[in-house]
């Protein structure tokens, strides 16, 4: 019998940018997020207030998934980001700033809402372009030829996540071990299209960071000391192995909903058992010498494999298959109807007991070239271990993108305010150009206007469907936003600046008085720029004149020393104005409250 | 839904928590420890606890804070055993120390910047102030020879033409004019071990490590826990003689430890015994009296012993339907079917002991009990291992496994005591063991009060860790509070001098000098905390009296401070000794501490600080909206 709920209705919400609540909770979530932001951010403490683990981070992948909202909007900004994350893995603080600043900075202008929305797509498409012009200010070719460039857009990644608590050598050594370990994905002499290999990342606890390294091969752990005391009496030939992805446990888990009848008298378990005994003695016959399992092995079936010589690892979980299977070049067995063809079956070429704190693992080495390499990741404690983790794979990911675009954009908050100055300038002059035409319109009547520059400055205010100042408002909603992400990188009440040169991002340190700010003022935040006595500075988010960044001075000499990721942040910036488009755009929020 | 709760306003509410609770640490250290009480209102149930670990065990805190402390805490304690007040203590100094310099607007990255940098100077001072095992074990042997009432003369070490040989880590164990002082070097490194037998002179080199006197390490480690390392001691002096067959005191393997805790029985009949100690309900002793001084079958099973058990990993089916013609089998005859093919392979292979990690019906203790095979459940892992390893027994998980081949021999059951006398649970205490080869020591732990057990247990594995630690590092630091009294002595020096070139980063940090003083405080008040629950001293006399030796050793330093600091060290810790703080202990006995222990409580202490300072905001998941209105939290 089905209880009868008397449904309640929908609930709607109309401009919901207008309601304060809404507002109040896309205020929240931006300055939760702002305050994570760069290498000083401060971290947060997600629990569940029932004595559940704390989790210690700044690191978007770990804090979005917990900020679940009964907000759709907070929702979908959100599910946005979140996707951005998964697909590029770095960025993901900078796109979610910059679309909920956007969307403040849009309520304030007061501009309608569909003039905002074309304004913030048209410079899109402005930073887009000027990002891939060959002479950006604020792009840097990445070097293959060297590792420096490399080391530094890997540092710039795991220096940017406090929770990972690292000294400057820590951070260093963890960096070089990162590109060290992405080389060794890429395969050297492999004909026909290339494949990158996998780097597994094994966490040990206790241990200092500058005890991490990086192996060649697998390292597995392994639980029972039989094994290992197996492995100490083994000599090293290369050794036949067997991959199981399905579960040996003696048990009938693939069943699903079906029902299957038995007489009484049936032991199904044993019968199993036997099955399953059967093939393992055609495995032992194989001559296999290694027998993974990536589910749980029946006890009964270890005992036979051991005492027919053969090492058994069970439990290797789902994400160590795909490294076993390229490393040994065997295929996984899936099911247990047919008999395991010979060429299912892989090689190592050694095996070894590995001991790193308490943990105890055997080291897999590959027979063939193979592109599969273990990160051995070591942290004081749990906290900054998994930090330290996640961030190392963040790097590797952000290397492997480089891969397809060898390219990095300035970090430290200077590309930014470097984008922010390039437009203003470009503006101006669109502006500029186009009361040059009315003036030249009233006086001379008949004169030759450059008509591509006409046509360009036609076009777009044909395109964005609004009146100059309009346009003006909105351009300069959307370089504060860009600004106030670089701003967002302080967090102990410093100022930030930015020169009249190269427009780069500078910051100033609270307690130094503008006095003496030209001593304290070093290098700008990507390191580039060094302070020099005809530079000139100005505060951000301050009028200043506009002027055409040039590009900093391409000394060999200096380095920048805070990259990003070329790709992962085109693309986040995109994400960022896009989602900002798409919240600006919400009329109604219709939510089910049944 | 989620609230959050903004954790930094002015007031760093994280930091002032933190310190907070870390106040709970402050009567547990020292060798002077008191128990607490702690009550829950709700059942009125209480619980004594004596250590930092099983206060915040019991306490179930809910803030992230206070879960981020236990979750620290515990991960020290499952691996080091010790030191967990001292981590929690130094945690709300430090904290407190922080949040002081949020009040005066330091920067956070200055903070974390400038204390890393103390924490570095600090181990590099443990590391060079770490005082070798097999030193510490000479200079005992020398001075128990001279124990005629004679003072040892104190000279300090030797020339400065003995430099270069200490800083290659040289040792010259073997070196016969050496004056007992001169053997209590000091070594730079632990690293530096590896390369002692090469560079001593063969003349006097040695072709077996000597044998460390473990008795006296333990006795130098004991910290007030006398009766416990006694029992330490013990062990090792058993493992030495099943391994080496002479009576020294050279070996300790942690690992073959167990405890037996005996309630019921005076605090004075704790022993230790060799084999291992298991306690058995009246069904089982009848069969132990029929069993005891044989040469004994056994066998292990790893998982529970009953016809239901499957093992770990195991899913049941569910869609299964069973048909039958004749009337169903009952649940109970299936049982019974298992019963009887368990005890005829039991009975085909011999068996008499049944070695059990999990847990067996009564049922089949009884059947088993019938045939005269004892099957004793809740053994620990470990224990079956040692058994599986003296024995070549194997374990396994289900009976119908068993072989010849899994079965072991050789097992010998003895009575070991008989309790039905104190109408426990159970009546029969016996010892198991291989004879006289098994490095199996079961200590057992027995007091009238039952609540003090747990405590009595903690205590005595602290102090088995203690001795294994120190086995492990094979150094010492310096004890008594003379390794934070050095600590704050170099972390004062430091906070006036400039810093060392190469870090730069450091240079630029105006706040260095502020904050290191700061973080000698918080080790001063360590020290004064412990004096101060010796009973002996106030607050204030304990301080005085460490502000007045950090004093007198700045100026007897003076100029000489760069050209002697291995002198000045020992030489100090020679009187620190003899001040009152140990008064209490023989004047012979000197006080040590395990170095990784401590470094690693120290460590710990401060990134838990770093983590705390860091961190603004509270993100809590799966909150209601009234729960969020009653504690003031910002729903997203």
């Amino acid at each position: 019998m089905s209880r009868l709920v008397q449904k309640s209705p929908s609930l709607c919400t109309d401009l919901p940018l207008n309601n304060s609540d809404v507002c109040n909770k896309l205020r929240l979530l931006k300055e939760l997020l702002k305050s994570c932001y760069g290498p000083t951010g401060r971290l947060k403490q997600v629990h569940n207030n029932i004595g559940g683990h704390v989790v210690t981070t700044s690191t978007s992948s770990v804090l979005l998934p917990a900020l679940s909202s009964s907000q759709p909007l907070v929702n979908l900004i959100r599910s946005c980001i979140l996707n951005h994350v998964s697909r590029f893995s770095d960025c993901g603080l900078f796109a979610a700033i910059l679309c909920l600043t956007l969307i403040e900075e849009a309520k304030l202008s007061g501009l309608r809402r569909n003039v905002s929305i074309k304004v913030n797509k048209h410079l899109l498409g402005m930073c887009s372009s000027y990002l891939q012009e060959e002479d950006c200010g604020c792009r840097v070719v990445l070097d293959f030829c060297s590792s420096m460039n490399l080391i530094t857009l890997t540092r710039s990644v795991i220096y940017s996540k406090p929770a990972c608590v690292l000294a400057e050598v820590e951070a260093l050594h963890m960096s070089k071990l990162a590109v060290q370990a992405f080389l060794l994905t890429v395969p050297c002499n492999s004909p026909g299209t290339v494949r990158l290999g996998r780097i597994v990342t094994v966490g040990v606890e206790g241990h200092p960071v500058l005890n991490s390294a990086v192996l060649t091969g697998l390292l597995v752990e392994v639980h029972d000391h039989l094994s290992l005391r197996m492995i100490k009496s083994m000599q090293t030939n290369p050794l036949r192995v067997v991959l199981f992805s399905a579960s040996l446990a003696g048990d009938l888990s693939d069943l699903g909903d079906g029902i299957i009848e038995a007489h009484t008298g049936v032991d199904t378990d044993s019968q199993i058992l036997d099955q399953l005994l059967e093939f393992c003695k055609h495995v032992v016959e194989d001559e296999v010498k290694l027998f993974v399992c990536q589910k749980v092995l029946h006890p009964v079936l270890q005992q036979y494999l051991r005492n027919h010589g053969v090492i058994v690892i069970d439990r290797v979980g789902v994400a160590l298959m795909e490294p076993l299977t390229l490393l040994t070049g065997a295929q996984p067995v899936a099911t247990l109807h047919t008999t395991i063809p010979a060429k299912a079956y892989g090689t190592v070429r050694s095996l070894s007991v590995k001991e790193f704190g308490s943990k105890t693992m055997l080291h897999l080495q590959p027979a063939a070239e193979s592109a599969v390499c273990t990160m051995v990741v070591c942290h004081r404690n749990e906290t900054m271990l998994s930090e330290l983790k996640a961030v190392c794979q963040q790097a590797e990911h952000v290397l492997r993108l480089t891969l397809k675009e060898p390219s990095a954009l300035l970090g430290g908050g200077c590309t930014e305010t470097h984008l922010a100055a390039f437009i203003r300038n470009k503006v101006r002059f669109f502006t500029s150009l186009i009361l040059l035409v009315i003036y030249l319109f009233i006086t001379v009547k008949n004169t030759v206007i450059p008509s591509q520059s006409l046509n360009e400055v036609s076009q777009t205010l044909t395109a964005v469907e609004c009146s100059q100042s309009e346009y003006l408002l909105g351009v300069e909603g959307f370089c504060r936003s860009l600004e106030s992400v670089a701003a967002a990188l302080q967090h102990d009440g410093g100022n930030s600046l930015t020169d009249l040169t190269h427009a780069h991002h500078w910051t100033l340190p609270a307690d130094v008085t503008t006095e003496n700010m030209e001593e304290s003022l070093t290098f700008c935040g990507c390191g580039l720029t060094r302070n020099s006595p005809n530079m000139k500075w100005t505060h951000l988010n301050t009028k200043y004149p506009q002027f055409s960044p040039a590009p900093a001075l391409r000394d060999s000499t200096v380095q920048p020393h805070v990259l990003d990721s070329f790709t992962a942040k085109l693309n986040a910036l995109q994400v960022a104005v896009e989602t900002a488009n798409l919240v600006l755009d919400v009329r109604y929020v219709i939510q089910d409250t049944n | 839904m989620l609230g959050s709760t903004i954790i930094n306003h002015q007031q760093h509410v994280g930091l002032q928590k933190l310190s907070a609770l870390a106040g709970l640490a402050h009567s547990f250290l020292g060798p002077n420890k008191k128990y607490k009480f702690i009550q829950d209102d709700t059942s009125g149930e209480s619980v004594m606890v004596c250590s930092c670990f099983r206060i915040l065990e019991n306490l179930e805190l809910t803030c992230s804070v206070g879960q981020l402390i236990y979750e620290t805490v515990r991960a020290h304690q499952k691996v080091h055993h010790t030191g967990s007040g001292c981590l929690l203590f130094l945690a709300g100094v430090w904290s407190r120390v922080a949040l002081e310099f949020l009040h005066r607007g330091i920067p956070v990255a200055s903070i974390i910047l400038a204390m890393s940098e103390g924490m570095d100077i600090c181990m590099d001072v443990c590391r060079k102030s770490s005082v070798s095992i097999d030193n510490l074990d000479m200079e005992h042997s020398q001075s128990s020879t001279a124990l005629s009432g004679l003072q040892l003369s104190k000279e300090p070490i030797k020339d400065t033409s003995q430099a270069p040989h200490q800083s290659k880590g040289t040792i010259n164990v073997g070196h016969k004019s050496l004056k007992a002082s001169a053997q209590r070097k000091i070594k730079l490194s632990r690293h530096f071990c590896e390369p002692k037998s090469e560079n001593m002179s063969t003349e006097f080199q040695n072709p077996q490590p000597k044998l460390l006197d473990i008795a006296h390490i333990a006795e130098c480690l004991s910290h007030g826990c006398v009766e416990a390392m006694n029992l330490v001691v013990e062990c090792s002096r058993i493992q030495s003689k099943s391994s080496q067959q002479d009576s020294t005191c050279s070996k300790f393997n942690v690992s073959k430890v167990m405890t037996c805790v005996l309630p019921g029985l005076p605090e004075e009949e704790a022993c230790t015994v060799q084999g291992c100690i298991l306690l058995l309900s009246a069904d089982q002793a009848s069969v132990a009296h029929h069993l005891k001084d044989q040469l004994l079958k056994v066998v292990l099973i790893d998982g529970d012993l009953s016809g239901t058990y499957r093992h770990l990993g195991f899913k049941r089916l569910s869609g299964i339907q069973f048909m039958s013609e004749d009337t169903d089998l009952s649940s109970s005859s299936k049982e019974e079917n298992w019963m009887e093919k368990v005890i005829t392979t039991l009975m085909n292979l011999e068996v008499n002991l049944i070695l059990i990690s999990g847990l067996v019906g009564e049922k089949v203790i009884q059947r088993c009990s019938s045939h005269h095979i004892l099957a004793v459940e809740k053994v620990k892992v470990s224990v079956l291992n040692a058994f599986a390893d003296s024995t070549g027994a194997v374990p396994v998980t289900y009976v119908t496994q068993l072989s010849k081949s899994c079965v072991g021999a050789g097992v010998k059951l003895v009575i070991w005591r008989d309790l039905s006398s104190y109408k426990r649970k159970s009546s029969l205490a016996v010892n198991i063991s291989t004879g006289r080869n098994i490095e199996l020591v079961t200590v057992v732990v027995t007091s009238c009060i039952e609540g003090k057990l747990q405590a009595l247990e903690d205590q005595f594995w602290t102090c088995a860790y203690r001795v294994h630690h120190a086995l492990k590092d094979r150094a010492l630091l310096p004890g008594a509070g003379v390794m934070e009294m050095l600590c704050a002595h170099h972390l004062q020096n430091q906070a006036e001098r400039d810093p060392p070139q190469q870090t730069k980063a450091a240079a630029a940090n105006p706040y260095r000098s502020v904050v290191l003083h700061h973080m000698a405080e918080g080790l001063i008040d360590y020290i004064s905390t412990v004096m101060v629950n010796t009973g002996k001293f106030s607050k204030l006399q304990a301080r005085t009296a460490v502000n007045q030796q950090l004093q007198d050793c700045n100026k007897n330093l003076g100029g000489a401070a760069f050209f002697s600091p291995l002198f000045s060290e020992a030489e100090k810790k020679d009187r620190l000794i003899s001040s009152p703080v140990r008064s209490t202990n023989p004047p012979a006995v000197k006080v040590y501490d395990n170095l990784s222990v401590k470094q690693e409580a120290w460590r710990k202490a401060l990134d838990l600080v770093f983590l705390v300072l860091q961190s603004d905001a509270e993100v809590i998941t799966g909150i209601d909206q009234t729960e969020a209105v009653q504690k003031n939290l910002m729903l997203l």
